[in-house]
């Protein structure tokens, strides 16, 4: 019963990471262990962060409208770096029309604000044992 | 160019997960290294621990290979944690000569998890110059880092109400080097005199002596690297470092006997094992104690 590690980001300059610590908690509470790497990460910082804790899943918060480019950033950079099996959520104040595009990128799932943290939670810990098996 | 560090942090997380191959690899690899420096930081929550672990390690990468292993404490009611410490090192994670990683305690009292000696042999065979661990935020009885660290550093902090009192018992007993961090705060200077009294005892002939720091501004990090160093060489004399390292090993045997114990006992109700302590057809403890015994008869072999 190993259990799930998660990788909390802020890529961007944004300054507010209040959405990012609420979902850290929730996972928290649900017996995950959260490594919370705090504000204005950039992409390389958060694939070298992932790389060392040896997380299952990332999950990435991104308030200031950068995700598009931020978002696939950190995808990319795992499968240069041989981690492309971690999976990457998003998070954060992200318009409808950009979904499509960061999950064709190869965000596993993005989250808007108005979905519930169970959801989140249960989403998280589905997508991670699917992956174990 | 991360191939190695991949690999680590993966092995790493079998042993934390105890994963009994992984515990057997582990303890055929060595502990006696004395080339490698264990330097344990402790001290109160919110003390300026991965602060100042950050700039200690940043002054020693310039020239070394250095790990850090970041311990918080697991929700006693979830078993999850958030591991926080990394937001205070955000420069160091693109450092080639630098690996970190977060570990929950995993419900081990003491401010590290029962694995972590498992987990130093490991970063030994990587070749780490140095090797840092940050504890849990300790209250008093944080103090397994003492068997563990070759140099245990305890922070402490002003005004964290009557300053000697929070650090009562055992705490002050670990010291190699002291730390009074946040220097730049009001009541560092009382904190220093009353610390230079009632601390600095001579310990089998090292004096611990008093580092002031302001670990956000780098301040007082030469002086401190210095007195590291400083008791390293102190231990690497009179085989004083291949002692505390046997300490160690012998901890590390501790720690995972009881971790086992507390993972069958674990399966059973509570209300079970009372019941069965009471039993007047066996007697638990000694059954336990004949047990143990007997297995350590096979551990004892010269
Ligand atoms: N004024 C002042 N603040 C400091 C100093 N060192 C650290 N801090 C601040 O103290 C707070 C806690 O610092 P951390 O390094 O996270 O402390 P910690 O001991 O690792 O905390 P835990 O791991 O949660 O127990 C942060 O806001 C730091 O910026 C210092 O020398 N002076
Ligand atoms: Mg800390």
């Amino acid at each position: 019963m190993a259990p799930i590690r998660v990788l909390m980001a802020k890529p961007g300059l944004d300054g507010h990471d209040r959405g990012a610590k609420v979902v850290s908690r929730a996972l928290r509470d649900a017996g995950m262990e959260v490594i919370y790497t705090g504000l204005r990460q950039s992409p390389e910082q958060i694939v070298l962060a992932a790389i060392q804790e040896d997380v299952d899943i990332i999950g990435l918060s991104c308030l200031s409208g950068a995700h598009n480019s931020l978002f696939p950033k950190v995808v990319d950079g795992l499968k240069a770096k041989g981690a492309g099996e971690i999976v990457v959520f998003g998070g954060g104040v992200i318009p409808e029309a950009d979904i499509p595009g960061l999950l064709a990128s190869g965000i596993a799932a993005v989250f808007t604000p108005g979905t519930s943290l169970e959801e989140i939670v249960s989403w998280v810990r589905k997508r991670v044992k699917n992956h174990h098996e | 160019m991360n191939n190695w560090q991949l690999q680590l942090a993966k092995a790493i997380t079998k042993i934390e997960n105890l994963d009994f191959q992984a515990l057997a690899d582990a303890a055929r690899l060595p502990l006696d290294d004395s080339s490698v420096h264990i330097i344990g930081v402790t001290g109160p929550p919110g003390g300026g621990k991965s602060t100042l672990c950050n700039q200690l390690i940043q002054g020693l990468a310039v020239s070394h290979k250095v790990a850090a292993l970041l311990v918080d404490p697991s929700s006693p009611f979830s078993g999850g944690a958030i591991l926080g410490d990394r937001i205070r090192m955000q420069a160091l994670v693109s450092n080639p000569n630098v690996y970190i990683r977060s570990l929950s305690n995993r419900g081990n009292a003491g401010g590290v998890a029962s694995s972590l000696v498992s987990i130093l042999r490991l970063l030994m065979s990587y070749g780490f110059d140095y090797i840092v661990i940050e504890t849990v935020g300790a209250g008093q009885s944080e103090v397994k880092i003492a068997s563990i660290a070759d140099t245990t550093l305890v922070v402490s902090v002003p005004n964290l109400g009557d300053d000697i009192q929070a650090f009562k018992s055992g705490i002050l007993e670990i010291a190699d080097i002291f730390v009074i961090n946040k220097g730049d705060l009001p009541g560092a200077d009382s904190l220093y005199t009353s610390l230079r009294e009632s601390a600095q005892s001579q310990r089998q002939g090292w004096t611990p002596p008093l580092c002031q720091t302001v670990a956000t501004a780098g301040l007082g990090i030469p002086e401190l690297l210095a007195e590291i160093h400083r008791h390293g060489q102190w231990l690497g004399k009179e085989n004083r470092l291949v002692e505390k390292r046997k300490l160690a090993a012998k901890f590390e045997v501790l720690e995972l006997s009881r971790m086992l114990l507390q993972k069958h006992l674990d399966t059973v109700p509570a209300e079970v094992l009372a019941r069965n302590l009471n039993r007047k057809d066996i007697n638990l403890l000694q059954k336990l104690d004949d047990v143990y015994g007997e297995l350590l008869n096979i551990f004892s072999e010269v």
